[in-house]
């Protein structure tokens, strides 16, 4: 295989992506350690590199004894040609094993685009894509990541999915894992020891029967297993293991800097995101442990940048103090401190001037809507005021670049929130001219996403736009948001239009995914690759045209995909915030003492906890 | 300030690596081995490192040079020691020295390099076909290849550049020696020379090949350690 492979790597594109071999790695014993799992990451090795999750299972996996974890990524088109033309399997990185002779091989479900890469490594592995079809020996096949929370689609082609965060999930999963193979049980025994295990999902103990419309007409579940599946969340982040020793890519990666994750989760309650959900409780760490955490990431990986992660960095109690403790002390190291999620508002751009002794070419707001009324109906707590405050900010203190996200398609959306859009372009860019030392060089960046309803949000109901929509919009907007200083980017609506199938999709979908790829789909996150017509296909192939799903409105009383999977959140609190959003009546962030109801911190039996052992008292009986 | 003239193996699973690559991973190695760096001035400052030459990504090199400047003067050997410590497998670093700060610099210095050639394949060549092809190949005043530059190609001859060729064959092992300009004044692969030795001169393949540069030298082919 070596000398295959070498002559492979001779010809591909980055090499890089396939050797490992970097500094923290870890290559432990292969006859000696009883579990061998493999994390697979359905996407190029860049893009798989920035993902903390993954540095976080390789530190808990390769620190038990009895477990390892070695990676392995998608190959890229050139490299996936070459493997096959060579009858080469996937292999992972550290010990180039086949795939095939691991344990236990999980993916991570980070973006719906990716589900085809997923099917694509299972057969570059030699293993077949349907779990029913796998057979005794065979690697169980396990996925986790935001995903998660709706895998209908994919639900045929995964033995078990984790609900939730993986640091304890993970753990129970080994052990549950060693002791049934220690008894000889056989694959489907283990399925079902698994599936009562807290968080831990297995599509084929669970039935439905859908309407000729796609809707779900009958769900049922096997009597042995749990009929809701409720996410895992860790109590205390202080206290599940962090990884201070991660691999450092020797190759340039997306997120290529340490990432000290400051807290889980997000109190702001924007209607749209799911992230917001499936990540409360809020748990901050402690400024001390972070601190200590970044010294030991300085030593150990020998990155020149902190960037502070979480899902609003800006929000973290402490903010302040902890950048200003960083800043003294690594700066003298010429270590940069970094906050890539700005809220905006003065106080965030304030916050990156102090920490931000290089001056970077950009600074990013995203106000996602255009109009106060449509901010209002998505929750987004920012103001024109605030928006207006933080680009004077930035423009004065010497940014020439400010980058504004929008996101067009959203529900009750008119022309005049499009307008809005235009609107505070150019009065950015005005504010800018104003402002601004470097005139020359101002530019202001709209970009314009596509909304895409996701699961476990007020707006799982609600239908995506059409493509033609869509389209319109973009153009609309193309044509308004251009001249000196203004440049507008916006994202493929056929990918959205795929995505929002996907997001809100349920078993139906899993043979046409299968379809798409046989065509050749792979890659679909990337334009390159990216090929809408042979999903057109695939789609046609069963009935189905590609928005069918994404377009759907459900109604409040439906049985949805995922009611089964339950992030903690309360479906009476859902439905009360869809139709606060139709009122444009806005919901209050909790870290402003007042509890809304979501209903989580009951649900899982875990406080919000801010720094300072603060806390937000739940209300009881969550609406 | 002190400058510190380093020399280096990068081989094996390093050999992928591109030479962007190589100066991250070198930085981020110096940075772990705690020497006292010095930076450039400027808002955007980058440790004082500079190279020889780059190193085209699947060829190995068993003697690379690089300086690196630190802030305050450390002991030579102990600047290995703690380099070696904190490089990951495949970056060996193997000797140091300190040198003149006011003294050329490597990329001014270098002008050929040596390199290596061998076969991970079995071919059937016999050593009278491998010779012979040489001959005929380094007899042509003219060995024309397509240089990709910003915009599209352009021709060039690389026979000028190749200052010696030769090959053996040891049983199933193919040698093949190579002296070629290099550095920024004139640079040539040596990919490009197997691969037009594999066009019409001799039945191999460039893939069927793992290259090591051997050496790096001066125009009066000297040691670049020699000079400082």
């Amino acid at each position: 295989m070596e000398q295959i492979l070498e002559r492979i790597l001779a010809t591909v594109e980055k090499p890089a992506r396939y050797v490992g071999n970097e500094w923290n790695s870890v290559r432990k014993n292969w006859d000696e350690t009883e579990i061998k799992m493999a994390f697979a990451f359905p996407d190029v090795y860049e893009v798989g590199m920035s993902h903390l999750g993954m540095q976080i299972l390789y530190k808990i996996v390769n620190d038990r004894q009895d477990t390892l974890m070695e990676r392995v990524f998608a190959p890229w088109v050139d490299m996936e040609e070459k493997m096959r033309e060579a009858g080469l399997p996937l292999f992972s990185l550290e010990s180039r094993r086949p795939l095939g002779d691991f344990d236990i091989i999980g993916f991570t479900l980070q973006y719906e685009m990716s589900f085809t890469n997923i099917l694509n490594m299972l057969d570059l592995a030699g293993l077949p894509l349907r779990s029913e079809k796998r057979k005794g020996d065979m690697p169980l096949v396990i996925a986790g990541g935001p995903c998660g929370f709706n895998p209908e689609p994919i639900a045929p082609f995964i033995d078990a999915f984790v609900l939730g965060e993986g640091e304890e999930a993970i753990n129970s999963i080994l052990d549950v894992y060693r002791e049934n193979r220690r008894q000889n049980r056989t694959r489907r025994e283990i399925l079902s020891v698994l599936a009562g295990v807290e968080g831990i999902y297995v599509p084929s103990f669970y039935h439905f029967e859908y309407n000729a419309d796609g809707t779900v007409k009958k769900f049922r579940h096997d009597g042995s297993v749990p009929p809701v599946i409720k996410k895992r969340a860790v109590v205390d982040m202080d206290k599940v293991p962090f990884p201070t020793s991660p691999i450092v890519p020797h190759t340039d990666v997306v997120h290529d800097r340490i990432m000290l994750e400051v807290m889980r989760g997000c109190t702001r309650g924007c209607r749209f995101c799911q992230a917001g959900t499936i990540y409360r409780p809020v748990r901050e760490k402690d400024p001390e442990k972070l601190l200590e955490q970044a010294r030991e990431l300085v030593c150990n990986t020998g990155w020149e940048e902190i960037s502070l992660t979480s899902l609003s960095s800006s929000d973290y109690s402490a903010v302040r103090e902890l950048t200003g403790r960083l800043v003294d002390k690594h700066g003298p190291e010429k270590i940069n401190v970094a906050l890539p999620s700005l809220r905006a508002d003065a106080f965030s751009v304030e916050l990156a001037k102090e920490v931000q002794k290089v001056r970077r070419s950009s600074l990013t707001f995203a106000p996602e809507a255009g109009t106060q009324r449509l901010r209002d109906v998505i929750n987004k707590g920012v103001t024109e005021e605030n928006l207006m405050e933080a680009v004077t900010a930035a423009f004065s203190a010497g940014w020439s670049l400010v980058k504004l996200y929008f996101m067009i398609g959203l529900p009750t959306e008119t022309e005049e929130d499009l307008e809005g859009i235009v609107r505070l372009a150019k009065k950015v860019l005005a504010v800018g001219r104003e402002v601004s030392r470097s005139k020359g060089r101002l530019r202001v960046t709209v970009s314009a996403s596509s909304f895409v309803p996701k699961s476990h949000t007020p707006f799982q109901w609600e239908p995506q736009n059409s493509l033609e929509e869509l389209q319109r919009k973009q153009s609309f907007l193309k044509q308004r948001i251009k001249g000196k200083g203004l440049v507008f980017n916006w994202h493929e609506g056929e990918v959205s239009l795929l995505e929002g199938d996907l997001a809100r999709g349920n078993r139906n979908l899993a043979p046409v995914l299968e379809r798409a790829w046989s065509l050749g789909c792979r890659f679909d996150g990337w334009s390159e690759c990216f090929d809408f017509s042979k999903w057109e296909r695939a789609f046609q192939d069963f009935d189905l045209k590609p928005g069918d799903y994404a377009g759907r409105c459900y109604r409040h009383e439906d049985i949805l995909p995922w009611d089964h999977l339950d992030a903690g959140i309360s479906k009476k609190y859902l439905i009360k915030e869809h139709s606060k959003a139709m009122e444009g009546s806005p919901t209050a962030d909790c870290r402003g003492g007042k509890c809304p109801g979501c209903g989580i911190c009951t649900s899982l039996e875990i406080n919000t906890s801010l720094v300072g052992g603060k806390t937000i008292e739940p209300v009881q009986d969550s609406l | 300030m002190n400058r510190y003239r380093i020399r280096y193996k990068k081989s094996g699973p390093m050999r992928y690596i591109s030479h962007l690559d190589l100066l991250r991973t070198m930085e981020r190695s110096a940075r772990r081995a705690k020497l006292p760096l010095a930076f450039t001035e400027g808002f955007n400052p980058h440790p004082r490192v500079s190279f020889a030459a780059p190193l085209p990504v699947g060829v190995e090199g068993e003697d690379e040079y690089m300086d690196l400047e630190l802030e305050t003067p450390l002991q030579e050997s102990l600047l290995v020691e703690r380099l070696n410590a904190s490089s990951p497998p495949g970056l060996e670093i193997l000797a140091c020295k300190e040198i003149d700060k006011a003294g050329p610099s490597l990329m001014g210095l270098v002008d050929q390099a040596t390199y290596l050639a061998q076969n991970i394949r079995p071919f059937s060549m016999d050593d009278r076909q491998l010779t012979e092809g040489i001959r005929t190949f380094l007899e042509q005043q003219e060995i024309v290849i397509e240089k990709k530059t910003k915009r599209g190609t352009k021709p060039k001859n690389i026979r000028p550049g190749i200052i010696d060729l030769r090959g053996t064959v040891k049983g199933e092992r193919i040698i093949i020696e190579m002296t070629l300009k290099t550095g920024s004044r004139e640079n040539i692969r040596p990919e490009e020379v197997l691969r037009n030795l594999g066009k019409g001169y001799l039945p191999l393949h460039v893939e069927d090949f793992r290259i090591t540069r051997t050496g790096l030298y001066t125009a009066d082919n000297k040691s670049l350690f020699a000079v400082s």
